[in-house]
């Protein structure tokens, strides 16, 4: 089997009728929840996830993803014309789009926004392509304690990177580790901490917590002060940037996309980290650094063509490893196993349709986002016209809808609006959400894992540090969290935070 | 009083310390095993440990004599609290009201409470939303989605 037996599979795959419809689908409701400030593709995945149980596992990926990296596209609009980031990833974007855009520049930018990012998604699933088979082979080796201490290894460096405290993050965790151990208990069967509640004996369900947490949360969020748009309004003519444009942005393109794939494979809030990144990358190496954030296109080009190959390194540890390394990338996992699909290593050659043909649809999915994005700019322009008090009510009757229609279960309904107290309650004091979903999510693999490695052990935690991949693993872990202690390291980790939340606001 | 971040930091460490304490507690209803045997009450019980471990490290953290960062009010504006508020109240009424008075009723009555009160639209608009709105997500969600939705005493 060579490579180009995997791409006509794929191809046979993609060009359904049914999965072209879905692909499109998918990549048209990310560019609209990209535009739409306080509507996230995390929310959006989740939303539509129910709406996928009725078609095969690979068409639902299909259009999941195509809202993932499609709300990286539309992002990138609002940010250049608002001033506003239509998702986190676009926030550095804002810096020089939205000058450009006062300097009457806002053709090239959206233009170069959207082929940087076309050239990038390229570049990221060839590089999927290239790297996730042989990675998959290799995790065929591991058995419960490799699981284990990578997942742990993966949650770390996953809190490492987030931008507050790392105690509180840790304890996000492990609060997402203990509401994940509700419901039956897989190994023995017995109820935990149902409360005699029906409805939790199959676990906090990801969709209500994650509903609540992204969805409710932020609409919430932005209930508190009217925010004033003020939409550019001058002729989007010239999109397509002239040849010193290119000149200008040809190298930080490549450089945003090989940065953002590799970026991308870490846990954590890969296009955020790897579009900030980027701009400071740009910026160092720049002939003249003083020019950016007065609308240099530079600027534009770098950051997101990052944030667009970030999405697509974040698949590669989904596709080897069965791991998630954020939430949007957790709810897919949770669509596999909705699905039936047994996440690890085994994925891409037993499910050899799925993987290639999500490939496939990637590809495609960025061309079709090329033309959703620079003739029909218009559109979203109109959209983002949409007053927030006309609009938030809808977004809250989707997730009401949506949590509603999974199992037909007010109780799940209410679990959502209880999320979306704790989750805006939570960002209110600082804390971050991704460590708990991600807990959510992978707490019972883990248990299952922790488990399984101390019965083979007969007991002895011993046999982390006995199996040799497993010891290195846990032997990172612990630099990662030892090394905040260390004056130097800790002061560097630092400054660079304050740098990211100063840049923010 | 402006408040620092050592006050936020207070109140969530006794949050989670309750929380902890409380998984601990109750896990062990459940059989917790030991190492040789972990029951189904193990990780429930040395995860509520750990949290309510590192909830005490944050409280005794939150005295620490540092320049703490001072945080803007909690609500950006006076009235926030209200439109936060009754934004919740309505999802739960939503929540309560929905078997009783069917999907299409209920959905109605929620457009027009969240459009007319939280940023004040005019009775014109607000109608032509809500009207509008909950007859496109009947259409949507019962017609055409066929979502099994419940439709209430008046029975659409």
């Amino acid at each position: 089997m060579d490579i180009f037996t995997h791409i006509a599979l794929g191809a046979q795959v993609l060009f359904t009728p049914l999965n072209l419809f879905f692909c499109f689908v998918g990549v048209l409701m990310g560019t609209l929840v990209g535009v739409l400030p306080g509507l996230g593709p995390t929310a959006a995945i989740a939303l539509l996830l129910p709406n996928t149980f009725h078609v095969s596992p690979v068409t639902a990926i299909i259009m999941l993803a195509g809202i993932y990296y499609g709300a990286m596209y539309g992002g990138s609009t609002t940010s250049i014309l608002v001033n506003i980031p239509g998702e986190a990833a676009s926030v550095i974007t804002c810096l020089d789009g939205y000058k450009m855009a006062l300097n009457g520049r806002a053709g090239p930018a959206l233009g170069i926004a959207a082929f940087g990012s076309f050239i990038a998604g390229t570049v990221s699933i060839i590089g999927l392509m290239l790297v996730a088979p042989p990675l998959a082979k290799f995790a065929l080796a591991f058995g419960p304690p490799e699981y284990f201490s990578l997942m742990l290894l993966g949650i770390i460096i996953l809190i490492y990177l987030a931008s507050g405290s790392i105690l509180k993050a840790l304890m996000m965790f492990v609060f997402g580790l203990l509401l994940s151990t509700i419901g039956m208990d897989a190994i023995s069967g017995t109820q935990r901490l149902t409360f005699g509640l029906l409805e939790l004996s199959d676990g906090v369900g990801l969709i209500p917590a994650i509903m609540g947490l992204f969805g409710v949360a932020e609409v919430i969020a932005n209930v508190e002060e009217e925010i004033k748009r003020t939409v550019i309004s001058t002729k989007l003519k010239n999109l397509l940037p002239n040849l010193q444009d290119w000149r200008d942005s040809f190298w930080p393109i490549l450089r945003g996309s090989v940065l953002g794939f590799f970026i991308g494979i870490l846990p954590g809030p890969a296009p955020v980290i790897s579009a900030f990144s980027s701009y400071a990358i740009e910026k160092k190496i720049s002939k003249h650094p003083e020019k950016f954030g007065t609308g240099v296109i530079e600027g534009v080009a770098g950051p997101e063509a990052a944030n667009n190959a970030a999405t697509g390194g974040a698949f590669i540890p989904l596709f080897t490893l069965g791991i998630p390394v954020n939430s949007v990338i957790a709810i897919l996992l949770g669509a596999f196993m909705i699905h039936g699909i047994q996440p690890g290593p085994m994925i891409i050659t037993k499910h050899a349709d799925l993987f290639w043909g999500t490939v496939m649809s990637m590809y495609l999915g960025n061309a079709m986002l090329l033309v959703l994005n620079l003739p029909l700019i218009g559109l979203w322009v109109q959209v983002l016209k949409v007053p927030y008090p006309i609009l938030f009510p809808f977004i809250l009757l989707f997730c009401l809808i949506g949590v509603y229609s999974l199992n037909y279960s007010l109780v799940e309904v209410a679990l959502m609006i209880g999320f979306g107290i704790f989750g805006y309650l939570a960002r209110k004091f600082q804390f971050e959400m991704a460590p708990l979903v991600l807990a959510i999510v992978i707490g019972p693999m883990m248990e299952n894992n922790l488990r399984l490695s101390l019965v083979i052990s007969q007991g002895s935690p011993m046999i982390f540090l006995e199996h040799p991949i497993s010891a290195v693993f846990i032997f990172i872990t612990l630099i990662l969290l030892i090394s905040p202690f260390v004056p130097w390291i800790g002061r560097r980790r630092q400054k660079l935070q304050e740098k990211v939340e100063r840049e923010k606001v | 009083m402006e408040k620092t971040q050592s006050h936020y930091n207070r109140i969530a460490a006794i949050f989670f310390l309750a929380v902890g304490v409380f998984f601990a507690l109750y896990a062990r209803t459940v059989e917790i095993g030991s190492w040789n045997e972990p029951g189904p009450g193990f990780l429930p019980f040395w995860a509520g440990v750990v949290l309510a471990a590192m909830a005490v490290a944050l409280l005794l953290g939150s005295f620490a004599r540092k320049a703490w960062p001072l945080r803007p009010s909690f609500f950006p504006q006076a009235g926030s609290w209200k439109r936060v508020l009754a934004t919740f109240l309505a999802l739960i009424a939503y929540n309560l009201f929905l078997p009783y008075f069917g999907f299409t009723v209920t959905t109605f009555l929620f457009l027009i409470f969240l459009v007319r009160f939280i940023f004040p639209q005019n009775w014109m608009r607000t109608l032509l939303v809500s009207v509008l709105g909950a007859a496109a997500a009947r259409l949507l969600f019962i017609n055409f989605l066929e979502t099994q939705l419940p439709k209430g005493f008046l029975g659409f």
